[in-house]
């Protein structure tokens, strides 16, 4: 099957948050009572019923302010940290390369997010699971494009096979001309989530400029894992050998007499 | 019980040390469950692996406190090497693993089980520590949180192998063990091959519980 992927031209973002609406009700996703902290920004962060939000953000432009908005969400790595840490196999990859979720399976062990490298997972504690964006995986299965693609009214959000999308990417970014820059194809293997962005990568909020599966859980799971299966087998191994070799170590006299049994 | 018999540990001993095996066991065993997703399956005969996490977490618990009891009671015995003797022993491995004509004598606890319990005793704290900041990651700093999961990792693959290597000496390997945690009660002569120093030294000061003979003074740990 072919990779899929999603592009995010956030040149072309007016933050209608038309996607953030329809993922909300493609998903049955309620909306919480939310707080006003002095941005258009609504809800402020990802939640566990918010699987996509649109960040807004201000900065100076010479005299005048600018408005940044980034759609955020699950960037679907190709080599995630999130399935290479979930206990259960409730995070998997997809036939189209995706990241999908399994909530049966989920354990609520949080474990993924503390992996995410985006920060993405989202724990309730009401269920006691957690959640994100599926890429909408059974609409890309019945041939349909993401609801937030769907949705979208100016054309910042477009679905496709991932080639496609590198390809439309590049030719964008480089019309764009400036600091427009291609953000998701150099790192954990590629994700299939891209930005077009217009500013560099450090501009924007909450968006790693360097992201990778954590040190920590390479060698955790890449190492240590394997590790512990050699360990057990060679204790196994050499209790059994020393056993027919060496033989057990027995007292010098007395030995027909046990006792204590 | 047989007359002759002498008593090695005492109950709140043999209670301790069992409720220590059991609950390392039960981690052990429930945390493979979460460690290889093959293993999932130990979950279902406990309703699911989300119950399985619960009861590695509420296991954990019971470990701790376990665990205080162990140290605070074996401490003094195990928790110290007493050179040179102790070093003499590990030099020719206490005839474990070549024929050794003359073992050094040791007490109640050789060096190996002094580092086995030395082992199980920080790794112990350091499962207890990482295993309930790994509990609760929200409440901690993410970066921290990662690492909490590399060294409770590193913790069970030292205490696995440290255990079964412990399970085949306290049985099969070296006969007549396992009275010391079943009944107490074991024979002079296991004594004399184990723990010959300890003998000498509870004769010499009158210490000694042999059944069927009139008991001089407990021994005791002052619990
Ligand atoms: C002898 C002691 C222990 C052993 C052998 C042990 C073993 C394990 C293993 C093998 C894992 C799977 C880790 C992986 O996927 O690599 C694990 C996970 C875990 N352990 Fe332990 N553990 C012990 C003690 C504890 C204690 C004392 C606690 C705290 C109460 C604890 C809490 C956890 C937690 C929170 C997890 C992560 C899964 C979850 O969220 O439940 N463990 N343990
Ligand atoms: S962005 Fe995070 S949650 Fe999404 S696939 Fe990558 S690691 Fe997993
Ligand atoms: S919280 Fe759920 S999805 Fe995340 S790692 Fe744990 S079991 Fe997997
Ligand atoms: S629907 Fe399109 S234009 Fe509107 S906020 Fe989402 S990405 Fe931006």
């Amino acid at each position: 099957m072919a990779q899929k992927t999603k592009l995010i031209d956030v040149s072309k973002c007016t933050g209608c948050r038309g996607c953030q609406l329809a993922c909300k009700q493609w998903n049955q996703q309620p909306a919480a009572q939310t707080e006003n902290y002095g941005t258009y920004q609504n809800p402020p962060d990802l939640q566990s019923n918010t699987w996509t939000l649109i960040r807004f953000q201000e900065i100076a432009d010479k005299d005048s302010v600018k408005w940044l908005f980034r759609k955020d969400g699950c960037m679907h790595c190709t080599d995630a940290a999130c399935v290479k840490v979930c206990p259960s196999g409730a995070l998997h990859y997809t036939e189209y390369g995706t990241v999908a979720i399994n909530n049966e399976r989920c354990i609520g062990c949080k474990e993924c997010v503390s992996a995410c490298p985006f920060d993405i997972p989202r724990y309730d504690r009401v269920t006691d699971k957690i959640y994100k964006c599926d890429l909408c995986l059974t609409r890309i299965q019945a041939a349909l494009e993401p609801a937030c693609v769907k949705a979208c009214p100016t054309g910042a959000l477009k679905f496709g096979d991932r080639a496609d999308m590198l390809k439309l990417a590049y030719k964008r970014a480089a019309e764009l001309g400036g600091n427009a820059n291609v953000y998701g194809d150099k790192f954990v293997d590629g994700t299939h989530v891209l930005y077009v962005l217009q500013e560099k990568p450090s501009t924007y909020e909450k968006l790693p400029a360097n992201p990778s599966v954590p040190l920590s859980i390479i060698a955790w799971k890449d190492l240590l894992k394997p590790l512990s299966l050699l360990a057990a087998g060679g204790v196994i191994a050499g209790s059994f050998l020393h056993y027919i070799i060496h033989g057990p170590k027995l007292p010098d006299e007395d030995q027909n007499h046990k006792g204590g049994e | 019980m047989r007359k002759g018999l002498i008593q090695a540990t005492d109950a709140f001993e043999r209670i301790v040390h069992w409720s220590l095996a059991i609950s390392c066991l039960i981690l052990c065993i429930t945390g493979l469950g979460m460690m290889f997703q093959s293993f999932n399956f130990i979950g279902t005969i406990m309703g699911g692996l989300k119950s399985l996490k619960y009861v590695h977490n509420f296991t954990g618990l019971f470990f701790m406190a376990t665990l205080y009891f162990t140290i605070r009671m074996w401490w003094k015995e195990a928790g110290v090497f007493s050179m040179p003797e102790d070093m003499e022993w590990m030099m020719c491995a206490g005839g474990y693993l070549w024929h050794v004509d003359k073992v050094p004598e040791v007490g109640k606890y050789n060096p190996g089980q002094k580092a086995f319990f030395l082992v199980v005793a920080g790794c112990g704290v350091m499962m207890a520590i990482t295993g309930l900041i790994m509990w609760f990651p929200l409440s901690f700093p993410t970066e921290l949180v990662r690492w909490m999961f590399v060294l409770h990792a590193l913790g069970f693959v030292t205490i696995f192998a440290f255990f079964f290597v412990h399970l085949y000496l306290g049985t099969i390997g070296s006969p007549g063990s396992l009275d010391a945690m079943l009944s107490g009660w074991v024979t002079r002569a296991w004594l004399k091959k184990q723990h010959p120093k300890w003998l000498k030294e509870m004769e010499h000061e009158g210490k000694l519980v042999v059944y069927g003979e009139e008991k001089t003074s407990t021994g005791g740990h002052g619990h």
